[in-house]
Order: structure tokens, then C-alpha cells, then sequence
């Protein structure tokens, strides 16, 4: 890696913040639990709001189907790859991230979702802004070690490290480590760090 | 198609995202893709149906997002109070007073408005809460501008023609009529005309014109009982 590191700028969160109904956690899953949110709705809660998702363009779903098959092979048996499926972070969010690493296997994960991860990966187009303040800080906050964006718009990856607490960040922490890699660089995983995965494999 | 040559090591310095995404179509803008859920209102009565919020999430619907009820301190509720006992004086027959309960306004909105005068009697709305009122007043303290700005524009989308919000910071009535289009307000409606009356004034609702609503009747008789510092009270 020849990038220097880079810290994230944090945006204020008072003009961002809304002064909507905040859902928990549990009544949000309750919600799902009772039909009043169905699988029609491409819906996530994130920081006690419910937020819509856009069906996905061609390169947003190439990078998931891509992703998937790349850390597959990168990771051991006693880790799997789970995409686009709810990771639950209490008290107030279950994101959908588009790609997850999580320790153990598909089978924990029957009763209940997952509750933290070893590795995180977001495909960006525009939603670039929010994978990097919300969905930066709410991973951060969750203590996710390891946390990548794919930025589909300039063509690199993003590798965001070292949660720390941050006021100014929308969740109260954000990640205070932050290189961006180019297509030929490689990136090692926290969590398998003598795997390398060289990024323009990685990006769609 | 060939990527367009790329520095690799770029540091984002902002969040521009460009203006543009390259499609197969040609060039076509970007937007935010992430936008809050909208509810609908019969989405939102399966909420309240389910008992799904708790007893303590005193919630209302307002244009398609849910947004908290705070609870009331004494000057809100004696308030809310005098303007019951006013108004029930001056209605005729035909129309009866609701506090705090919900309105059906619209496909996205359940608002619970401090006061709502509605025509028909209480018997009327068994299996449905009224879809219009001739008058809705808010007592606003700490919502003021909330109460102004998104819940009149509310109001004025669903054609309410009288409606009122008593200031409990300075204790004056604003009365918004001529509910309009407003391209500059949340849901495309407003109020044109507001006037805001003080301690010595009158005001009649548009519906009861013969009606009499004193400013003054909305405030304490008495001022408020100052601690005396340093000593025991």
C-alpha cells in the first residue's frame, strides 16, 4: 500500500439530524415479525430511522455477486460471507450491508441475525456520502474493526480502520484510520491477514 | 466499454459525487439514493393496530414520517384546558370538541392536534376518526416552529381553513386562514394570511363568527411563584 492514511472528515451532525420518531431496535423487528414491513419494502434501519434502499444498478449488483465469490475463496472455514441480509446492531439499527464476513456459520444464524462482524464491505455509487458519515459512524460505533467501501464513481476501495469515539460524528464514533486504495494495489483483511486481495479483483 | 484512465490514490476531500452517472443510455444525473421510508396512513393505523410501540411512544403522522408526542407540562395542559371549556361554550350543536385525538387527514398524515373542532357528535366517529375539522389549534412551546412550518403545511394541504397556534412563550394566538398553494413549503401547501393577536384582543373562529375567544382568558391569573434563593421554602 503506497497511500498515506488519511483521517475521515466528520460532518456536524445538527444540520443532518432529523427530529423524527426514533425506532428500537426490537420494535423495528417486530414490525418485520408482524408483516407491516415485508420483503416488498427494500427498507434498513439505520440510527433509529428507517431509510429506503434504490433498486440496484447493474455495477452495484456486479460488485455484491462479485464480492461474494472474491471473499469466499479469501476466508477459512470458520467464517462465511453473508450479502445484503440484516446485521442487527443494538439499541436502534439493522443495516443490510451489501457484504459481511461474520464469524461461524450460516447455521448460527438461524434463530436470530448476526449482531457484529468481522468485516464489512459497502458497494458505493451514490449513496457514497451516506456509506461514508451514517453508515461509517453507525459501523464504527459497533466496534466493526474493519470496515471498506467500494467507490464504484472514482474507481478505488476505500479501507476505513480503528474505530474511535468522534462527537462530531453522527453515531458518536467514526473511524479515525482511512486509505484509499487504487485497482492495482492490494488490501489484507484484519481478520486474515495473510490473505491479499488485489483490488481491481475486488471492484466490479 | 474501457474505464476512463483513474489517478489511484485519491483522498476524498469532499463528497462530490459528480453530477453525472455514464449509463448505456448516455449521461443521466445522480441523486441521494437513501431517503427515510414514507408511511402511508393505513400502513401507519397497522402500527397503532398491532400495539406495536409501547405506552411511553406517544407518536403522530405527519406527511408520511412518524415524529414524536412530548409530553405536556402544566402551562400546555391548563392551556389546552381553558381553550376546551372556551370553545365548548361558544359551538353550537352541530359540532363537538376533540383534544389530542387523531385526524385521518390525507393518505400520509394522523396528526393529533391539541384541539380539533369537527362537526357531528362523538357518536359519529366510532369506526372512523374525522377526515376534516372547521378549526384545529396547537399550544406550542418548544414545537413552535415545527407547528408553524410542517404541521401548517399539513393543515393547509388538507384544506383546513382555520388554524391556530397559541404561543405559550409569549402567550399570543397566531391565526393562519387561506390555505394555498406554496411551492416553498413541505408538502406544497400554506397558509397565506396570519395575524397574531395579543392580551387584548378577540378573535372569533371562522365557523362560530359570533363566537368570542379572549387572549387574555389563555394565561395565568396569577404569576408564576419564584423560589426565594439561600433560604428554605
Amino acid at each position: 500500500m503506497t497511500a498515506p492514511p488519511a483521517i475521515l472528515p466528520t460532518a456536524s451532525p445538527v444540520d443532518e439530524m432529523p427530529d423524527t420518531f426514533r425506532w428500537s431496535l426490537e420494535a423495528y423487528e417486530r414490525l418485520v415479525e408482524l408483516g407491516v414491513l415485508t420483503t416488498c419494502d427494500p427498507v434498513e434501519l439505520v440510527g433509529g430511522e428507517i431509510v429506503t434502499m434504490s433498486p440496484q444498478y447493474s455495477p452495484h449488483a456486479a460488485g455484491v455477486v462479485i464480492g461474494t465469490q472474491v471473499l469466499g475463496k479469501a476466508i477459512d472455514d470458520s467464517h462465511h460471507v453473508r450479502a445484503q441480509v440484516p446485521l442487527a446492531l443494538v439499541p436502534d439499527s439493522e443495516p443490510e450491508p451489501d457484504l459481511v464476513v461474520v464469524t461461524g456459520t450460516p447455521r448460527d444464524f438461524v434463530a436470530a441475525h448476526p449482531r457484529s462482524a468481522v468485516l464489512i464491505i459497502e458497494v458505493a455509487e451514490s449513496s457514497l456520502r451516506y456509506d461514508r458519515r451514517i453508515k461509517g459512524s453507525l459501523y464504527a460505533r459497533a466496534g466493526i474493526p474493519d470496515y471498506w467501501i467500494e467507490n464504484l464513481g472514482a474507481g478505488v476501495l476505500e479501507v476505513y480502520r480503528n474505530p474511535v469515539p468522534d462527537p462530531t460524528a453522527r453515531f458518536g464514533f467514526s473511524y479515525s484510520e482511512m486509505r484509499t486504495l487504487g485497482k492495482e494495489e492490494r488490501i489484507m483483511p484484519l481478520a486474515f491477514p495473510s490473505v491479499s486481495i488485489r483490488v481491481g479483483d475486488l471492484l466490479p | 466499454m474501457t474505464a476512463p484512465p483513474i489517478e489511484t490514490t485519491v483522498v476524498p476531500k469532499s463528497d462530490d459525487l459528480g453530477t453525472q452517472r455514464s449509463t448505456p443510455n448516455g449521461l443521466v444525473p445522480l441523486r441521494d439514493e437513501v431517503v427515510r421510508f414514507r408511511w402511508t396512513r393505513e400502513r401507519y393505523e397497522q402500527i397503532v393496530e398491532h400495539g406495536i410501540l409501547g405506552e411511553d411512544d406517544h407518536v403522530e403522522l405527519l406527511a408520511g414520517e412518524i415524529f414524536s408526542v412530548s409530553p405536556q407540562n402544566s402551562p400546555h395542559a391548563a392551556a389546552m384546558l381553558i381553550l376546551v371549556r372556551l370553545l365548548q361554550a361558544l359551538i353550537g350543536p352541530g359540532f363537538h370538541v376533540r383534544p389530542q385525538l387523531p385526524l385521518s387527514l390525507d393518505e400520509d398524515s394522523m396528526p393529533e392536534p391539541d384541539i380539533a373542532i369537527v362537526s357531528g357528535a362523538a357518536e359519529d366517529y366510532w369506526y372512523t376518526h374525522p377526515t376534516t375539522a372547521v378549526l384545529i389549534i396547537e399550544i406550542a412551546e418548544s414545537s413552535l416552529a415545527s407547528d408553524r412550518r410542517r404541521k401548517g403545511s399539513i393543515y393547509a394541504r388538507a384544506g383546513i381553513e382555520d388554524y391556530w397556534i397559541f404561543n405559550l412563550v409569549n402567550f399570543r394566538l397566531e391565526v393562519y386562514r387561506q390555505p394555498a398553494e406554496d411551492a416553498d413549503s413541505p408538502t406544497g401547501y400554506a397558509y397565506e394570511q396570519r395575524t397574531v393577536y395579543g392580551a387584548g384582543d378577540t378573535v372569533a373562529p371562522l365557523a362560530f363568527p359570533d363566537g368570542v375567544v379572549a387572549v387574555r382568558d389563555l394565561q395565568p391569573k396569577t404569576p408564576p411563584q419564584r423560589r426565594k434563593r439561600g433560604k428554605r421554602a
